[in-house]
């Protein structure tokens, strides 16, 4: 110990005794985790962010883009071939796509923005010194996330409102959505927080979110993968999306995959805010 | 107000803070002083709960750092190193949102203070991404005073900033030093500890190695140096206990000798035998 005492001003205490245990350098209780004031400041500052950007030209055409891209080249390209169940494998498609681009959109923008915030922006600092409670940041987060891949899902299904055949916003699909956006933007929490740089939520991005959109029933059906495949499939979250989002009423099914995801959603939530309440530079 | 005792801080195996211990009172501007590395930030981080330490305790007002850290919260305002402003959002709109986390009442009245304060009040509309340097700091420091904090942390508040930028920068600090609110700043300037702190501690490689005001400080190395330039180039500081001394000292060296008041950086030169960089 390195002591060098000679203050001018008796220093003013307060009700904690100075000499408090090393093991109260933890940071405290569950109910604080959950106590979720505070969120508001968290999701619109990261509205007036996505404003600015909405604004742009560039950011509303890269929005399009990807899901265009896929919409043209397997709907109206592959897609002319192929029937499924004796329907257009267009209508098949499109919600597919809906799931894979709010998955996406909602995932990478809170990964990366949450990534950068706190590697390089540092902005990150100013919530973790704000008095709210991690759980108040991690719904901010979420929620700010959620808009931003429902925005992208909005235009999908707009496109797909005007693409030929036979495809309907049901209820379903529109749960299926917004809970496939919650779920995606609490597991960028996870992998903003976890990255130790940008370019690791690449990596992660690339590992899992790329494989999903494209083993999990996006572009055909489940029942088509090789058995072996399909007990890895239906472990991955963005596949229960899949069949939810495609059911025109909650069958048994349906509502099984719904569990699932609202499973993932609580266990990728109580994680991310773990995350956030342990944070330490 | 503020009471550190026995703090420990490592990554990895570096030792960022070993050990440091000290009180600051209340109104107190205090400085810990220390070349890069020496564990200022990290002590800053700890104290303003984005660091948890590895041992020993820190409280302020009362209350401890890390099991207490949300009610500690509504009690500072911090200045970081990096400029952490969203640059996308205009001044007002990076305002209303630290204003609305800490629930700031009167949140417009006070945006219009501190910006006032801060001399930013024609540029609310502005994105930060436009703003000078200068600017930016200004805006931190006018975040910071947002809350209306009774402790206020800054750490090295004029790094990267030209000499006059960095004077309007001293008179904020020593403004808001006269409003009776703590102030702990981190500095690897000389003058600018020795220019707004009450009391100055020095940090070397996360040890504290000495405490007082700059004035005691510098009496303990004595009032006056003599610069003295031997002819291979070197700089050889002799100090002396008073000005004849000093003279006295210069004329019985040879020629390139100057006779100055000690500063902060020969306190630091004498006890570690290093240059502050």
């Amino acid at each position: 110990m390195n002591t060098l005492e000679a203050t001018k001003e008796k220093p003013e205490m307060g009700g904690t005794p100075l000499n408090i245990p090393i093991s109260q350098n933890k940071r405290s209780s569950l109910t604080d985790i959950f106590n979720l004031i505070g969120w508001y400041p968290v999701f619109l500052r990261e509205m007036l962010l996505f404003r600015r950007k909405l604004v742009k030209m560039g950011y509303l055409v890269s929005a399009m883009l990807v899901p265009l891209i896929y919409l043209v080249v397997f709907g109206y390209g592959l897609g002319k071939s192929v029937k499924l169940n004796g329907g257009d494998y267009l209508t098949f498609l499109i919600p597919g796509l809906v799931a894979m681009s709010s998955m996406t959109n909602s995932y990478t923008w809170v990964a990366s923005a949450l990534n950068l915030n706190r590697l390089y922006f540092k902005t990150f600092q100013i919530l973790i010194q704000a008095p709210v409670s991690a759980g108040a940041i991690m719904i901010g987060e979420v929620l700010a996330g959620m808009v931003k891949g429902l925005f992208a899902a909005s235009l999908l299904i707009f496109m797909g409102l005007c693409a030929p055949g036979h495809f309907h916003v049901t209820p379903i699909l529109i749960l299926a959505t917004i809970l496939n956006c919650f779920m995606f933007s609490c597991l960028g929490v996870i992998t903003g927080m976890l990255a130790k740089s940008h370019e690791d939520t690449s990596t992660y991005n690339n590992f899992f979110i790329l494989p999903m959109s494209f083993f999990s029933g996006t572009f055909f059906p489940l029942d088509r993968m090789p058995p072996i495949l399909k007990g890895i499939i239906y472990l991955l979250p963005l596949s229960h999306t899949n069949i939810l989002i495609r059911k025109t009423e909650l069958d048994g099914a349906g509502l099984s995959s719904l569990l699932v995801m609202i499973a993932y959603t609580v266990v990728f939530l109580v994680i991310g805010t773990r995350l956030i309440k342990k944070y330490s530079e | 107000m503020i009471q550190v005792n026995n703090i420990r801080k490592t990554y990895g195996k570096v030792t960022a803070v070993d050990g440091v211990s000290f009180s600051i009172g209340k109104g107190e501007v205090f400085g810990l002083l220390g070349p890069n590395g020496a564990g200022k930030s990290t002590m800053i981080r700890i104290l303003t709960c984005l660091t948890i330490p590895d041992g020993g305790s820190a409280a302020i007002g009362g209350r401890h750092v890390v099991a207490e850290a949300s009610s500690i919260k509504s009690l500072i305002g911090v200045v970081p190193q990096e400029n952490n402003l969203d640059r996308e959002l205009s001044v007002e709109e990076n305002l209303l949102i630290y204003g609305k986390l800490h629930r700031v009442a009167d949140l417009p009245q006070r945006t219009v203070q501190v910006l006032t304060d801060v001399d930013l009040l024609e540029r609310r509309d502005s994105l930060v991404s436009g703003l000078s340097g200068g600017m930016k700091r200004r805006l931190i420091i006018a975040r910071a005073l947002l809350t209306d904090p009774a402790v206020l942390f800054l750490d090295e508040p004029s790094v990267g900033l030209d000499p006059q930028i960095r004077r309007q920068l001293w008179d904020i600090v020593r403004r808001v030093g006269r409003t009776g609110r703590t102030v702990l700043l981190t500095t690897h300037y000389i003058e600018e500890a020795d220019a707004l702190c009450d009391r100055v501690g020095v940090l070397r490689k996360g040890r504290l190695i000495a405490l007082d005001t700059p004035a005691a400080l510098k009496q303990m190395v004595g009032p006056f140096v003599v610069d003295q330039i031997t002819e291979d180039g070197r700089l050889v500081q002799h100090t002396a206990r008073d000005r004849e001394e000093a003279h006295e000292l210069a004329r019985t060296l040879e020629n390139g000798c100057t006779v100055r008041r000690t500063n902060l950086e020969d306190v630091f030169i004498k006890l570690t035998g290093e240059r502050i960089e």
